[in-house]
């Protein structure tokens, strides 16, 4: 725990909206490499410690894509909400494929515990975002270990639900932006993905009271091309069961400029259950 | 006199010869009496002690008395003579005070023996006499003060006496005593303990009896005191006696007086009539008698003249004899054809006229007796007195007079037709007020009062309107609706006639504490009123109509719970098809279709849209309620303007925010229509129950879903008026709504 602690450097903290956004780098054990994270602290965890609430990026990102894009700061000032936004994926390895595709290897971690080589051994993003990470900002910062949230983007979806749907009762509530891998991209290669499914998962969820607010925009590129299918999932959902409010947003596309303008909603979402 | 008021004073002594004891109590004289004995014990045991004191010459005992003097002075400055002189001063101008001293006896105290405690009330000889000179001149003010001068001691007597008391002892005393012998009660010098009388005596120091004289004397003081007090007292209530009389005997004067100038008026007003009759009857006669006279010295001189005539005739040659004869004979035949009149005409007696007394003994009769009273004056009515069937009435009697019954006469006021005025009521009782029942509530009735005494009866006063109370009106329950904040309240007034205002009472149910506090709104002109409320409460409300009469009894109660939203749907927007349940929450959709008859365009009434409203209090701010609906079923749920286009689909103008739910081909379709717009949103678990946010302050509009507390969507409207909650449904089917429910955790996010 110490050592941990130790571990952590500052590497940036800038004064927002009243708190504080900063990014910190630590060794982690689960990717066996220096991981980067943004932390932004409201202006209530000066005094009290305050629920958590994970991002989880899209393809391609790094911490610094939301902190710098989003404008979620004024809406976690207001609520309280302490917001942790971690890398995508493991760096620095140079390891063979990983810069081959954008939507595999650096940058594209889909929050999963890869089973095969090459990345077998360092590609544990699940176990980081689930279990090290939560540890590290519990260890380090102000927040209730019992309050925590994920909310996602893009490939990021997959991460969120699975988070929810494995760890019942771990995150309050769950919500998403421009859901990629909830359709087909896991449909490819549902053998591997099997442990991640989260159709299945949600059938053996314990707790039904699962609120799932998705947005998604209707101009999005990935809608167009056919990688994301609402129809179809929506409809598979609705067979499910799964509380699912999915809004389609007329004219918006997969950026942050349509993450900007929704986020103030994501945040009441989880503020909702968070501060409940 | 004398004898008797000796025994019960008790004095034993026989140095009472001169006096002569009065009872001056002429009225109530029991407890003056009482007071006299007691007095006297104490008296009789002061003379003992300044006997003894005379015995013994004691120098210290003699200062005692001085002291005593120079107290009893001081209380009789006190207590009546700064008094008296201020009535001298102030009647110097009364007819001789001291013949009033002498005229009024029975007060003149009067102290002969200096021995004697000088409390006694004494009178001397002459007063019993005068004691019969009676009261008659008591008429007047300064007469009554005469009387409180001739009662209050007289100053300069008392001192002297109390002079002639002191002086000798002072004047006995030969050597200072020092030692007091107890025995005989004396004090004594230290060496005649030795020898003498004393010699066997029980002898204390000189300071120590006198202390004990002191104390003694004291005691006496307090009581002269009280009694002082106690004369005091009894002299004010004689005054008051007095005054009482001199009214009284006053009002008696006048009384007589008016009575006997009546009498006497009446009696020269017969006078004057009957000598006039007299005097007339008698010209008459006169006149009469004067005609007959006149006539019969006319026939007279005729009867001369014929003779005269004949005379000459008989005087005359043959042949005119017998001319003259013929034509005399006729004139002759023709006067004494015509009859002379030796009746007399008038009689000279005086025709017997019965007087009539009848009047003037009535007059007489009554002298004894009360006059009538006088009008009472009827009041007006005081407020609040009246109730819904009866009114309190009140009136008065300026002046003093006696009065054995009122009738009080009413009728009720008449709009219409003044001609034709309802039969009076009238009741009679003794006192000067009277409440009278089984009136009709919120009417007006006018009211008048005779007085009565033997003598007859008053004039009527004037007459008095006074209201009955309005009835209590009837609470629209089904009409209430309540928020948070507060409740929208409307009655029947329940009564004919329009009343002045309205009261709202309230009073918070379950709150042991507060439970007795009510409040009121007042002066509500209206049928209908909009109070502020506490959130989270229970009230009990009641209405009370109120008039210039008073306020009505309560209405029945009805309960408001200020949890939530509470309203009901509304019958008069209800399309046709629809039917809505007795509760006001439910609407039912059948699957037959009744024809619609009301199909024609309304303004209140849906027509083309199987919808109805619901009746939202018109409050700014939170309110929140629920829908249950079938999951199949093609529903809308939303809020709209009241005057929202009845004849268009709800959602399909600016004037409506809804949630339309469509099932087909085993989809459900979600749209949120403003304006015939939605967004394009999925919803993966449909709704069994819709929580519907409506806040007016941040102008949103939202829904949920209630099992799942999923926020579903929330519309930002501008809501310039109030809207009311709106529910169609597009198929056969039913909806309930749930209100008066307190707002989930969860809506407050939103």
């Amino acid at each position: 725990y110490f050592w941990r602690r130790m571990a952590l450097t500052q590497i940036s903290s800038n004064k927002c909206f009243g708190g504080l956004q900063k990014v910190s780098e630590h060794d982690s054990v689960q990717l066996n490499c220096k991981m980067k994270f943004a932390v932004y602290l409201p202006p209530k965890a000066e005094t009290e410690k305050c629920p958590a609430l994970y991002w989880l990026s899209g393809l391609t990102c790094t911490e610094q894509n939301f902190i710098s894009k989003s404008s979620y700061h004024q809406a976690a000032s207001e609520h309280g909400l302490v917001v942790i936004a971690p890398d995508t994926s493991p760096r620095g390895y140079n390891s063979k494929g990983e810069d081959e595709s954008w939507d595999f290897g650096t940058g594209a971690g889909f929050y999963v515990d890869t089973t095969e080589d090459p990345w077998k051994t360092s590609y544990r993003m699940y176990s980081y975002v689930v279990e090290e990470l939560p540890q590290l900002i519990n260890a380090n910062f102000p927040v209730e270990p019992q309050r925590m949230s994920v909310f996602s983007h893009s490939m990021g979806d997959h991460g969120a639900l699975i988070c929810a749907l494995k760890n019942p009762g771990k995150y309050k509530s769950v919500s998403a932006f421009a859901p990629v891998s909830f359709s087909g991209y896991l449909g490819t290669d549902q053998s591997k993905w099997k442990a991640y499914d989260a159709t299945r998962l949600v059938k053996s969820y314990p707790g039904s009271q699962l609120d799932i607010l998705i947005d998604q925009g209707k101009d999005d590129q990935f809608l167009s091309d056919g990688q994301l299918l609402p129809d179809n999932f929506i409809a598979a959902w609705t067979e499910k069961k799964i509380p699912i409010v999915f809004q389609l947003q007329e004219g918006y596309d997969h950026s942050y400029y349509f993450i900007a303008i929704f986020i103030t909603d994501h945040f009441r979402h989880h503020a909702k259950y968070l501060n409940a | 006199v004398e004898e008797e008021s000796g025994q019960e004073l008790g004095l034993d002594r026989s140095t009472a010869k001169d006096f002569h004891f009065y009872h001056m109590d002429l009225h109530d004289s029991e407890d003056r009496l009482q007071l006299f004995p007691e007095e006297n014990t104490r008296m009789r045991k002061e003379v003992v002690q300044a006997e003894m004191a005379n015995e013994s010459r004691g120098a210290g005992d003699g200062k005692a008395q001085r002291d005593l003097q120079e107290e009893v002075d001081e209380l009789v400055h006190l207590y009546g003579l700064e008094d008296d002189h201020e009535l001298g001063d102030e009647f110097v101008d009364e007819n001789m005070p001291r013949t009033g001293v002498s005229e009024y006896p029975p007060y003149v105290m009067k102290r002969r023996d200096p021995a004697r405690e000088q409390r006694d009330w004494r009178l001397s000889g002459e007063t019993v006499e005068a004691e019969d000179l009676g009261f008659g001149g008591w008429g007047s003010a300064g007469q009554c003060q005469d009387l409180r001068e001739a009662y209050r001691y007289t100053p300069g007597r008392a001192s002297e006496e109390y002079e002639c008391y002191v002086i000798p002892e002072e004047e006995d005393e030969e050597e200072a005593a020092d030692v007091f012998c107890v025995t005989c009660k004396t004090p004594i010098r230290a060496f005649q303990k030795v020898f003498d009388e004393h010699k066997e005596h029980e002898v204390i120091p000189l300071n120590e009896a006198l202390e004990s004289a002191k104390d003694e004397i004291h005691k006496n003081m307090y009581k002269l005191e009280k009694q002082i007090i106690e004369m005091e007292n009894f002299a004010n209530h004689l005054e008051e006696v007095f005054i009482t009389v001199e009214e009284n005997f006053g009002k008696q004067e006048q009384n007589f007086e008016s009575h006997y100038n009546e009498i006497l008026e009446t009696l020269a007003q017969k006078y004057e009539e009957k000598i006039q009759a007299l005097g007339e009857k008698k010209k008459e006669k006169l006149e009469a008698l004067y005609g007959q006279l006149v006539n019969c010295g006319e026939n007279l001189d005729t009867c001369k003249e014929l003779m005269e005539t004949i005379e000459e005739m008989c005087h005359e040659e043959k042949v005119d004899f017998i001319k003259d004869a013929v034509a005399m004979a006729d004139r002759l035949g023709k006067f004494l054809k015509a009859k002379t009149d030796v009746e007399i005409s008038a009689q000279p007696e005086f025709e017997d006229q019965t007087l009539d007394f009848s009047d003037v003994e009535q007059l007489m009769g009554s002298i004894n007796t009360i006059p009538a009273p006088s009008a009472p004056v009827i009041n007006p009515q005081a407020p609040n007195s009246a109730t819904g069937s009866s009114v309190r009435v009140c009136w008065s009697l300026y002046s003093d007079d006696t009065v054995e019954s009122y009738q009080l006469s009413y009728r009720p006021v008449q709009d219409s037709s003044p001609g034709k005025d309802q039969a009076a009521f009238t009741v009679t009782v003794k006192e000067t007020y009277c409440s009278v029942t089984n009136l009709v509530p919120n009417t007006q009735y006018e009211f008048w009062v005779t007085a009565h005494n033997r003598a007859g009866p008053s004039p009527s006063s004037e007459h008095a309107v006074y209201m009955t109370a309005p009835s209590p009106p009837i609470i629209k329950t089904k009409e209430i609706r309540s928020c948070e904040e507060a409740v929208l309240i409307c009655w029947e007034s329940g009564n004919l006639n329009p009343v002045d205002s309205y009261t709202v009472e309230l009073t918070q149910a379950e709150s042991p504490e507060a439970s007795d506090v009510t409040e009121s709104v007042v002066g509500i002109p209206t049928c209908e009123s909009l109070v502020q409320l506490q959130p989270g409460r229970s009230y009990i409300i009641y209405v009370r109509a109120l008039n210039t009469g008073g306020p009505s009894v309560r209405s029945e109660p009805a309960a408001v719970h200020t949890i939530g939203s509470y309203f009901r749907l509304n019958k008069d927007t209800c399309h046709p098809w629809l039917i809505i349940s007795e509760d006001g929450l439910s609407v039912v959709r059948s699957e037959r279709r009744i024809p619609a008859r009301d199909l024609s365009s309304s303004d209140t009434r849906f027509t083309r849209c199987v919808a109805v409203m619901g009746n939202l209090i018109p409050v700014r701010g939170h309110h929140y309620w629920e829908v249950e609906v079938d999951e199949h079923l093609d529903y809308t749920v939303g809020v709209a303007f009241e005057d929202v286009t009845k004849q268009e689909d709800l959602g399909a103008n600016c004037l409506s925010w809804c949630m339309r739910h469509t099932f087909a081909s085993s989809r459900h379709k979600y749209e949120f229509l403003h304006n015939r717009t939605t967004p394009d949103i999925r919803i993966t678990v449909p709704p069994k129950k819709i929580g519907i946010l409506l806040d007016y302050e941040n102008s949103k509009l939202s829904f949920f879903n209630v099992d799942l507390s999923q926020h579903l969507y929330t519309f930002s409207c501008q809501l310039h008026e109030f809207v009311h909650p709106c529910f169609s449904l597009e198929n056969p089917g039913c909806l309930k709504v749930h209100n008066g429910i307190s707002m989930p955790k969860h809506v407050t996010f939103y």
